[in-house]
């Protein structure tokens, strides 16, 4: 790496950012191939695990009093006989919940689990309406029964493993803990698990279950003609994935891609525009001699006091055919029909992009201020003393620095550009529309716009939930890509 | 310490899940027949309608669905709830939660069917399908009936469109060209919707096209007749794109975001707006006609289309049957003159187009010289709309694909492959 250190400083600037450039690209498929050499290992060391925890629980069997044993069927016995109540019983209580609702709802979700439903909804005689199997509600009480019975598998694994732990201590002639202890554990050395108990309950139940809802929906056909609770919908395999990569005909294949590349070219020009025109703006109230600093911040700063929701509207109109802009170079008569800032795709699509600008530069530039103010200016005067310009003194001192401090800012605003709804929803709505595009998508349509107009304007569930798997798949790669290669990742120390 | 983490998360995920589970759980029979939300089981009991309405008539429906209640006998316990919710979007509403929407719901024509797959909408009794027929003028059958069933009340009979215009700047109005002409020469605008499948057949229906679809009972589509592609949909198409080549031409069919306006194509709902706006120079009349690619003059065409009530399903034959009579009221002769009374809405109730006040009206006069011209609108799929029809005029109002210069060959394939998607809705 050092040599190759000294030969990158020997090469012109161009050079060096071709050899950068080829050598990120070279060093993809080592990284995708570490990274599959990591599965592996995973795996294996899985089902190695597994192995040892099977002997586990049978040695506990093997070597365990009765009490153990009859543990294995009535959980908490064993704990319960040695007298620490606190644990058997809710063990015992746990097991009891378990079947109970195995019982009155697991059991009867799960089992139709298979095929969603087979029960249809009809108008009875009178007119009343009887309401059949309801597939969206079997679906989602279907996987929450799977989560509860992996779940109880588990419980069951430290059921054993407690009672395991227990004999161990009872024989090496130690004392039990008391269940005062043992509660009173929950406030004092447990005192996390008691406050992390609600959050995690509350990230399972309203980001995890769903997640995962969402990924079994787009293997289903829940769709317009198949809506809860009157019709019933069904697994289909992969073929909604099949439908979004297949090329002519009523395929999405096409629209697929052109909406992924609109989605990644907005993000990159979003992000690094905004980046340096914010940095830019920064260094220029920044400079020596400009007067009223606070004034033109405070200015610019006045753009996010107004929420986006009605500067976006507002500026959305402005530029409409019949907007204010319109109107005003009419009058003057600088156009002789309005500049179709809306209807042409590409003036669409720049139009966005520089709006964007007054959007991100006030944000850049209140974050790069601070930083730029941090930069030791010993190294300027060193820098002017040996006669550098300020374009060499920005290239070689602030623009490293600033991509070393704000590269995981630069990487999240990435991505949060390709998700960002607000400004495309807002001021194009996706539009203008062609027929060359199909599923609703429009030429300014991001993948999460497109998604948004899928589930509501189309009732398109399972080729939405294909949709997002596939953003969840782009903001993945490109992050995890890109994390692993930032300056501010690899080399913590290196502006220290 | 690890297991303790997950022993303390399991204790919170079973303790939480029993919680939502007897939420989810508590309707459910046996045979898991009615799998209700928590909202709907507990609604069950009390002796509630809710009804759904656009925000300008909440209160005059409150009112009139309360004096109703109060005067029958055997009504005298319900109580209604009426909240304001947009024709536009209670069907999108109802069809995303339909156990939880509204009992009673007001929504446009176009949502019918959408209704219907989704399970919305309670079809009429013969007996009432019946009263609706004999109570509703002709056309309006058309909107609600759907197959061999009747599944809606129709509200108003105004949903067309017509021409609004400044009787300052446009010389005359029976021209297109004259229109736009004189709107680029004041310096106004003149707005047409190419972006709607509601108003492109003002054309394509002006030069004898058609686009029909058929529906079984069950709502779904089963035949599609469409003849865009032809030498009269290539007329149609070219005077599109000749209009929207005028400076003056801009996309839009509401007045409330519309600036500088000469003239509109828009309907009786925007009556009171366009008065106001326009003032003294307020007038309106039925659409112009303009002289297509081929020498010939046709008449601008269109769609007359509803307003309509609907039930929703119930499970309880008792709360069916106040529904439906309240539904019945409210859709009724005497409270569609009182609508029109308030707010000017047009009646589809043969009575009430009998009203003095209702013949003399000047948009539903308007409307009325241009009804002769209107194709009653049917049943069409939601894909016809958005995104098929949507995105043709989008092409044409973009300018990219086509210019006034395009050959017919060009026109005709763009022609043929919206009516192919068209019709491949019916197909399914």
């Amino acid at each position: 790496m050092k040599e190759d250190k000294n030969e990158l400083y020997a090469m012109s600037g161009f050079e060096r950012f071709k050899y950068k450039f080829v050598h990120f690209f070279t060093g993809i498929p080592s990284a995708i191939g570490n990274l599959c050499k990591k599965v592996g290992r995973g795996i294996g060391s899985f089902f190695k695990w597994l192995g040892s925890d099977l002997k586990d629980i049978g040695v506990t069997f093997a070597e365990g009093d009765w009490k153990t044993r009859l543990s294995f069927l009535i959980m908490g016995f064993g704990p319960i006989t040695r007298k620490l109540f606190a644990r058997g019983i809710a063990f015992l209580a746990l097991e009891v919940l378990f079947i109970v609702y195995m019982a009155t709802i697991g059991v009867e979700y799960v089992s139709q689990f298979g095929t969603l439903g087979t029960h249809t909804s009809g108008f009875n005689d009178d007119g009343t309406m009887s309401y059949g199997d309801n597939s969206f509600l079997i679906l989602l009480f279907g996987l929450l029964t799977i989560i509860f019975i992996v779940a109880f598998i588990l419980l069951w694994r430290m059921n054993i493993r407690e009672n395991r732990r227990e004999e161990l201590v009872l024989k090496s002639g130690k004392q039990l803990p008391t269940n005062g202890s043992d509660l009173r554990s929950l406030l004092d050395s447990n005192f996390d698990k008691t406050l992390l108990a609600l959050p995690v309950a509350g990230v399972f139940i309203f980001t995890v279950l769903p997640i995962i809802f969402m990924i079994c929906v787009a293997f289903t056909n829940y769709d317009f003609d198949h809506q809860a609770p009157n019709n019933l919908f069904t697994w289909v395999g992969f073929e909604n994935f099949k439908n979004m990569f297949s090329f002519g005909g009523a395929g999405f294949g096409h629209t697929f891609y052109k909406v992924l590349g609109w989605t990644l070219v907005w993000a990159f020009f979003a992000t690094f525009l905004n980046y340096f025109a914010g940095m830019a703006v920064a260094i220029l109230i920044n400079k020596k001699g400009v007067k009223f600093k606070k004034l033109w911040r405070t200015i610019l700063v006045m753009t996010i006091a107004v929420p986006q929701f009605v500067s976006l509207l507002y500026v959305s109109k402005m530029f409409a055919n019949d907007g204010m802009l319109n109107a005003y170079f009419m009058k003057w008569g600088w156009v002789s029909s309005p500049i179709p800032f809306w209807t042409n795709a590409t003036l669409a699509r720049i139009t966005i992009i520089v709006i964007n600008l007054w959007v991100g530069i006030p944000y850049v530039m209140l974050i790069t201020t601070g930083i730029l103010m941090n930069i030791p200016e010993d190294l300027y005067e060193s820098a002017r003393i040996d006669g550098a310009n300020a374009f060499q003194m920005f290239r070689k001192i602030t623009l490293p620095y600033m991509l070393f401090v704000t590269g995981p800012y630069l990487l999240t605003s990435f991505t949060g550009n390709l998700n960002n709804f607000n400004i495309i929803f807002l001021l194009s709505g996706g539009g203008p529309y062609t027929t060359d595009l199909t599923g609703g998508a429009g030429r300014t349509d991001l993948l999460v716009t497109w998604l948004y107009k899928m589930t509501l304007n189309n009732t398109n569930y399972c080729m939405a939930a294909v949709i997002g798997i596939a953003v969840f798949v782009a903001t993945a790669v490109i992050s995890l890509v890109v994390y692993n290669i930032l300056p501010s990742v690899k080399d913590e120390e290196g502006f220290q | 310490m690890k297991k303790k983490v997950l022993s303390m998360f399991l204790v919170a995920a079973m303790t939480a899940s029993m919680v939502v589970g007897c939420g989810g759980g508590n309707g459910d029979s046996g045979d898991g027949t009615e799998g209700g939300s928590g909202t709907s089981s507990s609604k069950k009991d009390d002796k509630t309608i809710t009804i759904w309405v656009a925000d300008e008539v909440t209160e005059f429906t409150k009112t009139q669905a309360e004096t109703f209640l109060a005067s029958s006998d055997e009504y005298k316990d319900w109580k209604v709830q009426v909240e304001s919710v947009g024709e536009g979007d209670a069907a999108g509403n109802v069809i995303t939660d339909v156990q939880g929407a509204a009992d009673i719901f007001g929504f446009a024509q176009d949502q019918v069917t959408r209704l219907i797959s989704a399970g919305g909408l309670t079809p009429l009794s013969d007996e009432n399908a019946a009263w609706v027929k004999e109570q509703n003028d002709a056309n309006s059958l058309s909107a609600v009936t759907v197959g061999d069933k009747v599944y809606a009340y129709p509200m108003t009979a105004d949903n067309g469109y017509f021409l609004y215009y400044d009787s300052s700047v446009v010389t005359d109005p029976t021209s297109l060209e004259q229109i736009l002409a004189d709107c680029e020469a004041a310096g106004k605008n003149f707005y047409f919707d190419v972006e709607s499948g509601w108003y492109q057949p003002a054309f394509f229906f002006a030069t004898g096209c058609t686009c029909e679809y058929e529906t079984d009972d069950a709502g779904k589509y089963i035949d599609c007749t469409m003849d865009y592609a032809s030498a009269n949909g290539i007329v149609a198409m070219r005077e599109m794109i000749d209009m929207v080549s005028s400076s003056a031409w801009r996309q839009g069919s509401s007045l409330s975001s519309a600036t500088d306006v000469g003239a509109i194509v828009d309907g009786t709902w925007d009556s009171s707006a366009a008065k106001k706006m326009l003032g003294d120079n307020f007038a309106c009349s039925k659409l112009p006609s303009f002289t297509g690619s081929d020498g010939n003059t046709y008449q601008m065409k269109g769609f007359t289309g509803y307003k309509l009530m609907g039930v929703k399903p119930q499970e309880n034959a008792d709360k069916l049957k106040v529904c439906t009579d309240l539904v019945k009221f409210l859709t009724g002769a005497e409270v569609q003159l009182a609508r029109y009374q308030e707010l000017g809405w047009g009646p589809s109730n043969l009575e009430a187009q009998q009203d003095s006040a209702v013949q003399e009206d000047v948009a539903l006069t308007a409307l009325r010289d241009q009804m002769q011209y209107m194709v009653p609108q049917g049943q069409y799929p939601d894909g016809y709309w958005d995104p098929e029809a949507k995105a043709f005029g989008s092409d044409i109002e973009g300018k990219e694909k086509y210019s006034a210069s395009s050959a017919d060959e060009e026109l005709m394939a763009a022609l043929q492959a919206f009516q192919d998607k068209c019709i491949s809705y019916a197909e399914q």
